[in-house]
């Protein structure tokens, strides 16, 4: 008897069978038991109880219809720590970084800013075939990247190059994959801003968007198997945001228990779409408590909010194991890219009020202002320095070559196979022949 | 308390039924065992379903590897992922419901013995699965990710083709996820229908960059499987799942590798060459007996068992024919002149157009062409979605196999 008074579990029978058995087991384990995760905390089975026993939710019964209406009109509120005009709003929340580092998320971003000039200037004279500015973005790269560790794995979408500058990507580099010349570590094979840094564990970028989001939730976790007390942090737009992959994503870092940071630079449009049309709810933010992770919505163009929600989310992703999401709202100052003009779906004016009111770059200088850490002169002479930089490095990557068509060929597979190695040598008997009416003379011998 | 006992004895034994993997193999199906009729009579064998269309014939025991016990395909696939995670610390196995041992029983016993942070359930999701595992793979880590039915790749198929497959090469070597191994039950199984019986091989062998590899047995298999976890490459292994059960020989216990993009001659012959993989390499080499005995006729047979890259050489010097060829034997010179066939039919279950029949027929004819004594013969399914009631109809069966060789004979 004290076996039916404790807890049990009720099995009505299969269907087809002649008689109904009301079977009374005690089954201790995953549904007896609450699990190790605070937030699953199943229910223990009696036939006395009249609370509801499902396996797929834990809730109380309610005998009034009612729909949750979604709130989109007060979402979830934005974390800043710097108003527009770059002072602290509440003095507890002030990160108190000292001046180097201060300095050093001023100048990547405004590196960063030069170089984005420059390149986009070179596509349009067609010296480079394709490019895509960060104007706007700059606060969400370097803000995020200042509170990582350097060794901590990152995946991009395309619009996270203040990542690599704020890692120390040289200029070369970044000008040497645009060129695709002969200096490029991704062997000129993709287009402009598809970089990728081993050194600076940097995953190189691919053009699908989204694919990279469980990609990352695999890199982390077999960090976490490895007990490398790394975290991953997965770069993606609000409209990347809408694909299957990100989903996907969530949903497994979430059940795989990874030690993850999900940063969503919600930059209000993808290309010509805007987010009106990317989603109903909101935002992104909105979505993660869906998926049972912790989310956070920030001011993406205060830096000091980035950081200290990324340092945060990072401590605990990898003391608790847990996924993390950041959705970082900005906006995209430049056209989508070189193939985009933007003036075809937004006013000019809605452009110049970001870039004039509510800028990253503008909102810290004002802080290195006001801390006397930076004045009208370093600001002059610094552009000036920043500019020389940028046009040595793009002067350079110009007048390489670029690599040899054999690098056509290679990393297809770890081994080249057989049949791709004919076809490298018929290309090279082509050559032999019709070598003239191919650019042979700026490709390495 | 004897009638809870007695009814906990017959939950536990309907429990364990239902754990069989037999019952539990399809999604979506269950068969209520109180509902099954007695069987038919023999005289209703018209009503009864079809035995299978081929018979499955193992190879001699291998003796190279030390000892041997009887496996199934399925133990065979156990053995190599017991052997991997046993070898590898950071190898991971994944998919949908294989911690309790997969809907195919491959995994049983692997996340008792490894632990559950080695085998482990994902949510269902299959562009999640390979994304996963590719990310797994990057860091250097040994992925070993699992698709339930190969009918259920394709959302994964963006994952395979535009990120595997291109991960080394778009980097220029800083990154890849050569450690990522998926593998998926395929093929035909008597009654599959549209979802459950597809060879989506043609699909991927238009992908440079992954190798597939499909094998016809469980000592292939445990060796290509090896293989494939050990390849630096992103590898997709078909298993074919009507051999699950229907397969058994004598299987090494260690690990073993037989060699990637390798076909082997499993019997040689003069007259026609007979090209297939997985399940249609024992219809073939039925095919053959037939040809021997019918019409005198000798028949070469090969197993293909890399999709790609795909072993050309070894598929066109069988077609060619040979210059004279010169033996030294015990001093005597022997003059030989070695002819080979001539003649090819590839067959596969997969619809015939655009099936990988035709790669190998384009490239053989490009190759071959004056040694080709008929035209190259493809023997494949129809270009229909797979049939459930008219899979005997269907399936390119040792009939229609022998039929395509007589012409070719013939021609």
């Amino acid at each position: 008897m004290a076996v039916a008074i404790a807890a049990a579990r009720v099995w009505w029978p299969n269907r087809g069978l002649s008689q109904a058995a009301l079977l009374l087991l005690w089954r201790p384990g995953a549904r007896g038991l609450a699990r190790s995760h605070p937030h699953r905390q199943q229910q223990q089975f009696s036939s006395l109880d009249d609370k509801p026993q499902f396996p797929g939710a834990s809730a109380e019964f309610i005998d009034k219809l009612e729909f949750i209406q979604p709130n989109v009109i007060s979402g979830i509120p934005i974390y800043r720590v710097m108003d527009r005009q770059g002072q602290i709003i509440n003095p507890s929340e002030d990160p108190h970084l000292p001046k180097e580092k201060v300095l050093k998320l001023y100048k990547s971003m405004t590196l960063l800013n030069t170089m984005d000039r420059i390149l986009y200037e070179s596509q349009r004279q067609g010296r480079i075939s394709f490019y895509m500015t960060n104007y706007g973005e700059e606060g969400t790269h370097v803000g995020s990247a200042a509170a990582l560790d350097n060794t901590d794995l990152v995946f991009g979408q395309y619009r996270e190059a203040g990542v690599l500058m704020y890692r120390d990507y040289p200029l070369e580099l970044f000008m040497a994959q645009c060129y695709g010349n002969i200096s490029d570590l991704g062997k000129g094979r993709q287009m402009p801003v598809h970089y990728g840094c081993k050194e600076r564990h940097f995953v190189t970028i691919s053009s699908p968007l989204a694919t990279q989001i469980p990609q990352a939730v695999g890199a982390a976790y077999a960090a976490k198997r490895a007990n490398a007390n790394r975290v991953v942090i997965c770069y993606f737009g609000e409209g990347a945001a809408s694909e299957g992959d990100a989903h996907a994503g969530f949903n497994f870092a979430a059940t795989l228990e990874c030690p993850i940071i999900f940063f969503c630079r919600n930059n209000g449009y993808a290309i010509s779409t805007p987010t009106s049309e990317q989603y109903r709810g909101d935002g992104i933010a909105a979505r993660g408590p869906g998926y049972g992770i912790m989310s956070i919505r920030v001011d993406g163009n205060d830096v000091f909010a980035v950081y200290n929600a990324t340092k945060e989310a990072r401590r605990r992703a990898v003391a608790e194991n847990q996924p993390f999401l950041i959705e970082a709202m900005t906006y995209r100052i430049g056209h989508h890219s070189t193939s985009d003009d933007s003036s075809a779906y937004r006013s000019v004016d809605e452009v110049n009020y970001w870039d004039k009111q509510d800028h990253p770059i503008s909102r810290l200088r004002h802080y290195l202002l006001s801390q006397g850490w930076w004045d009208e002169e370093q600001e002059k002479a610094w552009r000036k320095q920043s500019r020389k930089k940028v046009m040595e490095a793009f002067e350079q990557a110009e007048r390489k070559p670029k690599p040899n068509p054999n690098l056509l060929f290679s990393d297809v597979y770890q081994e080249m196979p057989a049949q791709l190695r004919k076809q490298q040598e018929s290309l090279a008997r082509h050559l032999q022949t019709y070598g003239e009416h191919y650019p042979l003379e700026h490709f390495d011998k | 308390m004897a009638v809870v006992a007695a009814a906990a004895g017959w939950l536990l034994r309907l429990r364990a039924a239902g754990a069989e993997g037999h019952w539990r193999r399809f999604r979506g199906v269950r068969l209520a065992r109180g509902f099954l009729h007695p069987s038919a009579t023999v005289e209703d064998a018209a009503q009864r379903r079809q035995v299978a269309h081929f018979t499955f014939q193992p190879d001699p025991e291998p003796r190279e590897y030390g000892q041997t016990q009887k496996m199934n395909l399925f133990q065979s696939v156990t053995s190599a992922l017991d052997n991997s995670l046993a070898k590898d610390p950071t190898a991971v196995i994944f998919g949908e419901d294989v911690a309790f041992g997969g809907v195919f029983r491959c995994t049983v016993g692997l996340r008792d013995k490894y632990g559950k942070d080695r085998v482990f359930n994902t949510p269902l999701c299959e562009q999640g699965i390979v994304g996963f595992g590719i990310g797994i793979a990057v860091t250097g880590a040994t992925a070993i990710a699992e698709i339930q039915f190969a009918d259920y790749i394709f959302p994964a198929f963006d994952q395979i083709v535009n990120e595997a497959a291109k991960y080394r090469y778009r980097s220029g070597d800083l990154f890849n996820c050569g450690s990522l191994t998926i593998r998926s039950p395929w093929g035909c199984v008597g009654h599959g229908a549209l979802y459950h019986s597809q060879s989506p091989e043609a699909f991927f062998a238009h992908c440079p960059g992954i190798k597939v590899v499909i094998p016809r047995s469980p000592f292939q298999a445990k060796g290509l499987l090896l293989s494939c976890i050990e390849d630096k490459n992103p590898c997709i292994f078909f298993e074919p799942k009507i051999l699950y059960r229907a397969a058994a020989e004598q299987v090494p216990i260690e690990p073993y590798n037989i060699p990637l993009s390798q076909a082997e001659v499993i019997q040689e012959g003069s007259d026609v060459t007979l090209v297939a993989w997985g399940t249609q390499v024992h219809v073939i080499r039925e095919v053959a007996s037939m040809a021997k005995e019918k019409l005198g006729v000798s028949c070469e047979v090969i197993d293909l068992r890399t999709i790609i890259p795909w072993d050309v050489d070894t598929v066109c010097k069988s077609v060619i024919i040979n210059q004279i060829l010169e033996h030294i034997n015990g001093g005597d010179l022997l003059l030989q002149s070695v002819i080979k066939t001539g003649r090819l039919l590839i067959s596969h279950e997969a619809p015939l157009t655009g099936g990988f029949a035709s790669e190998i027929s384009s490239t053989v004819q490009e190759e071959c062409f004056l040694n080709l004594e008929a035209p190259i013969s493809r023997v494949c399914g129809y270009d229909t979605p797979f049939p459930h009631i008219f899979e005997p109809f269907y399936i390119p069966d040792k009939w229609k196999c022998y039929d395509a060789l007589r012409k070719m004979i013939n021609y």
